[in-house]
């Protein structure tokens, strides 16, 4: 209850509610909360915008959604059911992806206030730089489990959503996936690869075959013994796995061979690999028989979470290859299927794989739950989360109305209340990254990767639109004037697949990146480098990385011994995003931070060591940061 | 008490709407929740939100009661109760509504005053959550709620105030707790670290002797520095509901301010509590209530209590108190 109540508010606020528009990106689990309490305090002019349409897994939290509504748009539905709690609300709803080039900086303009209510960092980065550009504020939120955050972001003013680097995904070295698994994480991967290799998009880093190039076995008896059958890269030349599997007609016992059979042979064959290690055992078809016992006795448990047998992955491997391959059959020539936890088949197949992969390397075997969980990355959430961060968004709106953005914080909803007993706990908003490649006056930034190796194509799609999250860049090469990437459909579609090499790109040679949509300039430092994991590296702050450079150059030198820096890894603020039940963030619990700040500087570790600290906070916390 | 279906097995049904709940406080914490009983006296704002919580969460029944009839202010408020409403019981206004988030949830509702609930009344649930009633109404139930050994929560949010008290007697329950493990061979030490569960057991006392403190006691006299403000803001409206049972009426804003303020002078007074401990601003922003703020009490309430009958997790004992200036939620522990 709010501005329809006279004496609750003062008129200000009342006038200022009420004239207020208000564009809500996400009518998920915040974004059914966030419209619940603004039509409430008296929002009448929103527009809700969502692609997603509604599942029954969302019905627990997602408390505008019933069951009659599965299957619907997210945004519609929402927006009927906000209705009925405030019939004087005007409410727009767009069943469609914010991302789309219909909602330009003129479309963010209409707007008083943006609030996120997303679930995902390209969505994020993407109403970030529209907010920057359209200088509209954005109030910006996340949850994770019992875990919150909500922060606020004006352009000049405070941070931006990319001021700070962001953890990076988790990702395995492709020798543990394809030779060496150690962890049922490594065989649930391995079979999310199979997937794409036999149904789905194949893509080259995901192979699934042995690889002959594993370093720990270089030049040797494996290598030499099938030396003819692989490629100058390594990988075992066998057309590709899904013309093998397509031309025996997705025979289910011949898939199941050649994967759990010979590929297992050959990799036993690469005996250095299982000096240190547990040899795998190869697999045949008939080598175990049905047996029942698996299903009977854990009655209490829910289906998913009953562990399968040997016998019982085999018929699911079969039956789930069956299916798929109708499945693929009934698409269009060249179409391909993509994985979704949610389609049965597609978690069958990952399920038995990744259990029959796990007993031949000896890894414990997990149930279809949690193979879920981690090959679907589900982040759990839960509707009180979602309440309470919904409820902290619409107080900083109301803050922004009354034009106290200096009393706008930063809040984390902990799991337990800190040492000052704040379970919410605020903190002062940052001032903007002078360097930051997003939100300051000349944005730049510096890539790592090979001119000698990387495409024109690949630039564009895991560069600039996968890494540096722009939707329709064009660019150009700094100096010559070149068009290397052209946001025409067509234009420069000759160059997609010459190497940057082949433009004189070259260490140094700067690109002047454009993206249209954002209304975002880019200037793009290359920096080559033939050995970068993972294709290519986002460096913030070249000046900094040269930095870290030397100084873990300097201390290889002094330690004898070798170490990579981590550019950026140990910044305080990113550090901070990524902290859940202690204070070292908050500025106005200044006793508790200066002790953690203490605590840090008196424990000097080296930083292998604090790597290894820093992706562990990253894994689990990744969350919180929204 | 009202039981469906076999009560140590969860259906394939539920398994797919709790889900994601399951993942993060797993079959266990989700079976114990599903035998809990739960009435919820006071269909405000602030109970709306506790009782979507919980229908949501997948309680095995949940009650509500109220005695007053709708206003056009619990229409802004309570989003349950359909805007053509006024005049029905407030209680059974929100029932359909409730029912809908959770067809699996036993919803009931009934028109009932709190002095009406009897000893027998109470004994079929297992859990109680008063929002609203004076100071002696919550400090009554609570002590019945001991003599069943049912949880006992209360809350109120009051304008952009709110806050929240919990009794759990003697409470057990697990908690996960993070061990360190090195694993990997020397030269590629990995740590990771494990997850083990612990069993752990808390001691609550009553509302009655909690929110009867003695500030001119040396103990509470040093702890009143670092005491939230909020706390007073909470005696002084006990105290008008006490002196004028009613709360504070926005239509009576002006008058409303002027006795509020008079309270808290001879209140603060009475405690040997200094005046400047509670800014007079208060007043400004205690009127009605504001529905975000009653998100973010009934959501951690609605979290409490899940906490509470699951057994899982370290509970809040025993106050929580949010407050608007700059966003903190505040845990409390008083009356020790
Ligand atoms: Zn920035």
């Amino acid at each position: 209850m709010a501005i329809h109540i006279n004496g609750v508010f003062n008129n200000n606020l009342i006038n200022s509610i009420k004239s207020c528009k208000v564009l809500v990106v996400g009518a998920g689990g915040i974004g059914c909360e966030l419209l619940k309490n603004l039509v409430l305090t008296g929002f009448e002019d929103i527009e809700v915008i969502d692609l997603d349409t509604i599942d029954v897994s969302n019905l627990n939290r997602q408390f505008l959604f019933q069951k009659q509504h599965v299957g619907k748009s997210k945004s519609q539905v929402a927006r009927e059911s906000a209705l009925r709690f405030n019939p004087k609300s005007n409410i727009v709803s767009y069943h469609d992806s914010i991302i789309s080039p219909e909602y330009g900086v003129s479309f963010y303009k209409r707007f008083t206030l943006v609030m996120n209510a997303l679930d995902n960092r390209t969505a994020r980065n993407h109403v970030n730089r529209m907010c920057l550009a359209a200088n509209i504020p954005l109030i910006e939120s996340g949850s994770s489990g019992y875990l919150g955050q909500v922060t606020v972001i004006q352009k000049g003013l405070t941070e931006c959503y990319e001021c700070q680097p962001k953890p990076v995904q988790k990702t395995f070295p492709g020798c543990t996936i394809r030779n060496t698994p150690s962890e049922p994480i490594h065989c649930i991967v391995w079979s999310k690869h199979l997937f794409n290799q036999l149904f789905g998009e194949t893509d080259d880093d995901e192979d699934v075959s042995p690889d002959a190039a594993d370093p720990e076995q270089v030049g040797e008896a494996g290598k030499n013994a099938l030396a003819s059958e692989s490629n100058d890269k390594g990988n075992v030349n066998r057309v590709s796995t899904r013309m093998w599997a397509s031309s025996r007609n997705y025979d289910p016992k011949k898939i199941f061979h050649k994967l759990f059979h010979d590929d297992i042979q050959y990799l036993l064959s690469m005996d250095k690999l299982w000096q240190k290690r547990r040899p795998p055992i190869p697999l045949k078809w008939d080598d175990f028989i049905e047996d029942e016992s698996c299903t009977s006795s854990k009655d209490d448990l829910i289906k998913d979470q009953r562990p399968w047998s040997l016998a019982h992955c085999r018929e699911v491997f079969s039956k789930s290859i069956d299916d798929l391959k109708k499945k693929l059959n009934a698409l269009k020539e060249g179409d391909h299927l993509v994985w979704d936890k949610d389609d049965d088949s597609s978690m069958d197949f990952v399920t038995a794989c990744s259990n029959i992969r796990a007993y031949i390397f000896g890894i414990q075997q997990k149930t279809r739950f949690d193979v879920k969980s981690m090959a679907g990355n589900i982040i759990p959430a839960i509707a009180t989360t979602n309440a309470i961060v919904a409820g902290l968004i619409v107080l900083q709106g109301i803050k922004i109305l009354q034009e106290k953005m200096n009393e706008c914080k930063t809040i984390y909803l902990n799991r337990k209340p800190n040492p000052r007993k704040r379970l919410l706990v605020p903190c002062v908003l940052d001032k903007p990254n002078p360097k930051c490649y997003v939100c300051s006056e000349k944005p730049e930034v510096a890539v790592q990767l090979n001119v000698e190796e990387m495409t024109v194509k690949t630039l564009e799609e895991k560069v600039l639109k996968g890494g540096l999250n722009m939707v329709a860049p064009d660019a150009v090469v700094d100096g010559t004037g070149t068009i290397l990437i052209s946001s025409e459909p067509g234009e420069t579609d000759a160059n997609n697949d010459k190497i940057l090499k082949d433009f004189n790109i070259i260490d140094g040679t700067r690109l002047s990146c454009d993206d249209f949509l954002q209304n975002y300039n880019l200037l793009v430092t290359i920096l080559h480098s033939k050995e970068v994991e993972g294709e290519f590296k986002i460096v913030g702050d070249h000046e900094k990385l040269k930095k870290e450079q030397e100084e873990a150059f300097n201390k290889k030198e002094q330690n004898g011994k070798a170490e990579t820096a981590v550019p950026g890894g140990s910044k305080d603020g990113f550090a901070s995003i990524v902290d859940d039940d202690d204070d070292l963030v908050c500025l106005d619990d200044s006793d508790v931070r200066i002790e953690e700040a203490k605590k840090r500087k008196s424990e000097p570790e080296p930083s292998e060591v604090s790597k290894t600290k820093k992706i562990k906070l990253d894994s689990e916390h990744e969350i919180i940061s929204i | 008490m009202v039981l469906h279906g076999n009560n140590s097995t969860i259906s394939e049904d539920e398994a797919a709407l709790y889900d994601r709940q399951i993942r993060l406080w797993g079959l266990d914490a989700q079976k114990r929740l599903r035998a809990s009983n739960v009435l919820v006296i006071g269909a405000c704002g602030l109970g709306a939100e506790v009782i979507k919580n919980l229908v949501l969460a997948g309680v095995n029944s949940l009650k509500i009661v109220d005695h007053r009839s709708v206003t056009e202010a619990d229409s802004y408020s309570n989003f349950f109760v359909p805007h053509d409403s006024e005049e029905k019981n407030v209680a059974l206004a929100s029932l359909e509504r409730v029912q809908n988030l959770n067809p699996m949830v036993n919803v009931t509702a009934e028109a009932l005053e709190i002095s009406q609930i009897c000893d027998n009344y109470l004994s079929q649930f297992s859990v109680v959550c008063v929002c609203g009633g004076s100071k002696e109404e919550i400090s009554n139930l609570n002590n019945k709620c001991r003599e069943f050994g049912i949880l006992f929560f209360a809350g109120e949010v009051y304008g952009m105030h709110g806050y929240f008290f919990e009794d759990l007697i003697d409470h057990s329950y697990v908690e996960e707790v993070k061990a360190k493990v090195e694993t990997g061979k020397s030269d590629e030490k990995e740590s990771s670290e494990e997850t083990k569960m612990v069993k752990r057991q808390e001691s609550f006392i009553p509302f009655s002797t909690a929110i009867d403190i003695d500030w001119t006691s040396q103990k509470y006299g040093t702890r009143l520095k670092r005491t939230t403000p909020s706390l007073f803001i909470l005696n002084v409206l006990h105290e008008f509901s006490f002196l004028h049972k009613r709360r504070p009426d926005p239509s009576r804003r002006e008058e409303d301010e002027i006795e509020l303020l008079t309270i808290k002078n001879s209140l603060l007074d009475k405690l040997s509590v200094p005046q400047g401990k509670l800014s007079n601003d208060f007043v400004k922003s205690i009127f009605g209530q504001v529905s975000p703020i009653c998100a973010v009490v009934g959501g951690v309430l609605g979290q409490e209590i899940i906490k509470a009958v699951s057994g899982k997790d370290a509970p809040l004992n025993n106050f929580f108190f949010f407050s608007p200036d700059d966003g903190a939620g505040v845990v409390e522990n008083f009356g020790y």
